[in-house]
């Protein structure tokens, strides 16, 4: 594809976007020759297989492809979740591989928010106590603590449920809540696996609107989708198709072509 | 994270899994209120049995008729033989011999059947016995052959009820004795109940009642003999056992046995140390069981948990973060498990204690070992766990849902 090699250096339309045309940005994820094997010899399974991508600052980007081809282990191993079986990760120019726990606890803490398909609240806690969970990690004052969640609450439109437990909220709203609890720290990168796949095509359009907010205030975002209608609302598509990276700088109205194929 | 924050949030979290901590609770309740409460009854059963042994005298020796081996010797211990052990030996303070026999008591249209003990004035001091009311025997009524009694506590309160029995007439073998004396309670001893006896002098038991004599003398059922103190007992009984031979005249076999208290209690400490072992192995199955009951439901909980430790890992937590929360969790069940099981124990040993004869006692050492050991295991299997589950990748961890 010849959008691949022109694309060196995307630049994108952004509203909040200071800089102009062809400038350097930070580059906030960078994985080289990644490759992850799971289990070993003859029901091994090559998830990915040499991959290569990187992210700059402020991107807005959607992973696609088939089922099965590797988008949730990059994802994985971008949120610092799982772990390269060879190859390198550097996150905001970190090699990760070199991390100990407590540094991997504490960049997964500030630096990332991840979104889970499956949403992943903690049922025994209200929406408020769920949101304000890595901000108890983070060592934020109680007070403190308290006034950011119900800021991120209401920045997801859910300063009417703050009480409720996961249980006593919609699909929609349980994922607002994890879009809120991954926003709370104010991270760098926010990285989102399928975050729509449970939601109907209004609710899904309203955690889309939401997306385009927070990456119009700054943050770094890649999702996972299956939907072209919602790769289509960010700015660049990375294809995945057999544990590899088919293309890495898709545009949007490019997809039909790609997924054709 | 701080430590309080820490406790804050292990407590939150017990609470909101209601089910799950009082579950795991419960196995240590029951191991620590088990064990607790069968040691107890153990020792309960120990201070019996010392209590009932205590209750035969100080430093007593017995001497029985017929030897422990050979029963076709014939039996021939008599007033003499009494009366030379305490002329002659010179470790022993005192010494009773009895004739034991069971017989009807008649007063007014009241009868019933009690042990009929012929006894000297010694008797009391040998056995340990306290004259709670009038006297006892003496030697005046030995020569007399005297038609007095004195009787136990129990038959003087189904003979006499409130009344007082001093100076009454009773009936015994179609003769009329006169009550002198009413002993102090003692109890039982060895299950014989030592309160529903009557005392006569062992002249008038020997002449009047049982009526006849071996061509010995006066036989008597047995003797018994207080040694000075502690430290003469053996040299007690072998002197006795010497008088003895010589007197009997005896070659090969003895017609006689000299046991000891000491001896007996021997048998009686074997027993109980056995008792003992069979306790603490019962506690100790009892604890295992409770051990795995927690290791288990800690075992289940943290699996149940791993989803829960993965997501905290993907939100920030480091090792230690939830390392620290399962370990408060795991202290705050073990000790309140504890300390519940140790109020249940202690509570059913104070129950037994109220409705048995069993002097139960709880004992700090074992409610420390029990609590330390559940605990133990609840710390051990909270915690190993967690720690396993805290250091999987975050994604396997929540995988495993
Ligand atoms: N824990 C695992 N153990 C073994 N194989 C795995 C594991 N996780 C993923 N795989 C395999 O790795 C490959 C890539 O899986 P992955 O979940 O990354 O796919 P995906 O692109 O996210 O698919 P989907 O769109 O269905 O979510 C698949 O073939 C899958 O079977
Ligand atoms: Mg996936």
């Amino acid at each position: 594809m010849s959008n691949q090699t022109s694309h060196q250096f995307p630049v994108y339309s952004h509203p909040n976007a200071a800089s102009t045309v062809h400038e350097q940005k930070p580059v906030i994820v960078r994985l080289e020759n990644v490759c992850k094997i799971y289990g070993f010899g003859e029901t091994a399974v090559q998830a990915l297989a040499d991959v290569s991508l990187m992210v700059e600052q402020g991107e807005y980007c959607a992973i696609m492809g088939a089922s099965g081809s590797g988008k949730s282990t990059g994802m994985n191993i971008i949120g610092c979740l799982d772990r390269p079986t060879t190859g390198h990760y550097y996150l905001d120019n970190l090699d990760v591989a070199q991390l100990g726990d407590t540094e991997l606890a504490r960049i997964r803490n500030l630096k990332l928010g991840f979104v889970f398909q499956q949403f992943h609240l903690l049922p025994q806690l209200s929406a408020l106590e769920n949101v304000m969970l890595p901000m108890v990690y983070a060592g934020v004052k109680t007070a403190e603590r308290r006034e950011r969640a119900v800021a991120a609450l209401t920045r997801v439109g859910l300063e009417n449920r703050l009480h409720n437990k996961p249980n006593q909220l919609s699909g929609g709203q349980q994922q607002r809540v994890a879009i809120a609890r991954a926003i709370v720290n104010r991270p760098v990168l926010l990285l989102a696996d399928e975050p729509t796949g449970a939601l109907d095509s209004h609710t899904t359009q309203e955690v889309m609107q939401i997306f385009k907010e927070l990456n119009a205030s700054g943050i770094t975002i890649v999702m996972v989708t299956h939907e072209s209608e919602v790769a289509r609302q960010t700015q660049r598509i990375v294809w995945f198709r057999d544990g590899q990276v088919l293309h890495s700088h898709l545009l949007p109205e490019d997809i039909a072509q790609v997924a054709s194929l | 994270m701080d430590i309080f924050e820490s406790v804050k949030m292990a407590i939150s979290t017990l609470a909101a899994n209601r089910l799950r901590s009082s579950l795991t609770m419960l196995g240590i309740v029951i191991g620590n209120a088990s064990v607790i409460a069968l040691v107890g009854v153990g020792q309960g059963v120990q201070n019996m049995a010392n209590r009932q042994f205590g209750s035969l005298g100080t430093n007593v020796l017995f001497v029985v008729p017929g030897s422990r081996n050979a029963t076709e010797k014939p039996k021939t211990l008599v007033l003499k033989d009494a009366e030379a052990i305490a002329t002659q030996v010179p470790s022993v303070k005192a010494v009773a011999p009895e004739i034991d026999r069971r017989e009807l008591v008649t007063y007014r249209d009241k009868r019933t059947y009690t042990s009929v003990i012929g006894a000297t004035p010694p008797y009391p001091s040998v056995r340990d016995f306290d004259v709670a009311q009038g006297r006892f025997l003496t030697d005046l009524d030995l020569k007399r052959n005297a038609e007095v009694i004195v009787i136990g506590s129990d038959l003087d309160q189904r003979l006499f009820g409130d009344r007082n029995p001093i100076g009454q007439q009773v009936w015994l073998n179609n003769l009329s004795f006169q009550v002198i004396g009413v002993m102090a309670s003692k109890g039982s001893s060895l299950g014989t109940n030592q309160d529903d006896a009557a005392y006569i002098p062992i002249t008038t038991m020997s002449n009047r009642i049982v009526g006849w004599t071996s061509p010995y003398g006066t036989e008597v059922t047995y003797i018994s003999v207080s040694a000075k103190n502690k430290a003469s007992i053996d040299s007690a009984q072998f002197q006795i056992t010497n008088l003895l031979r010589l007197r009997h005249r005896i070659i090969g076999e003895d017609d006689f046995t000299v046991d000891s208290q000491k001896s007996m209690l021997a048998v009686v400490d074997a027993i109980t140390v056995g008792l003992t072992l069979l306790l603490a192995a019962i506690a100790g199955i009892s604890l295992l069981v409770g051990g795995i009951g927690i290791m288990n439901i800690m075992l289940v909980s943290v699996s149940e948990r791993t989803h829960e430790i993965g997501l905290r890992k993907a939100i920030g937590a480091t090792q230690q973060d939830i390392l620290i929360q399962f370990i408060i969790e795991a202290v705050i069940l073990s000790s309140l498990g504890g300390l519940l099981g140790t109020i249940f124990g202690a509570g059913g040993i104070l129950l037994i204690g109220a409705v048995t004869p069993l002097q139960a006692a709880v004992a700090p050492l074992v409610i420390v070992v029990a609590v330390s050991v559940s605990g133990g295991i609840g710390l051990f299997f909270g915690v190993v766990p967690a720690r396993r589950a805290a250091q999987l990748d975050p994604i396997v961890a929540l995988r495993s849902a």
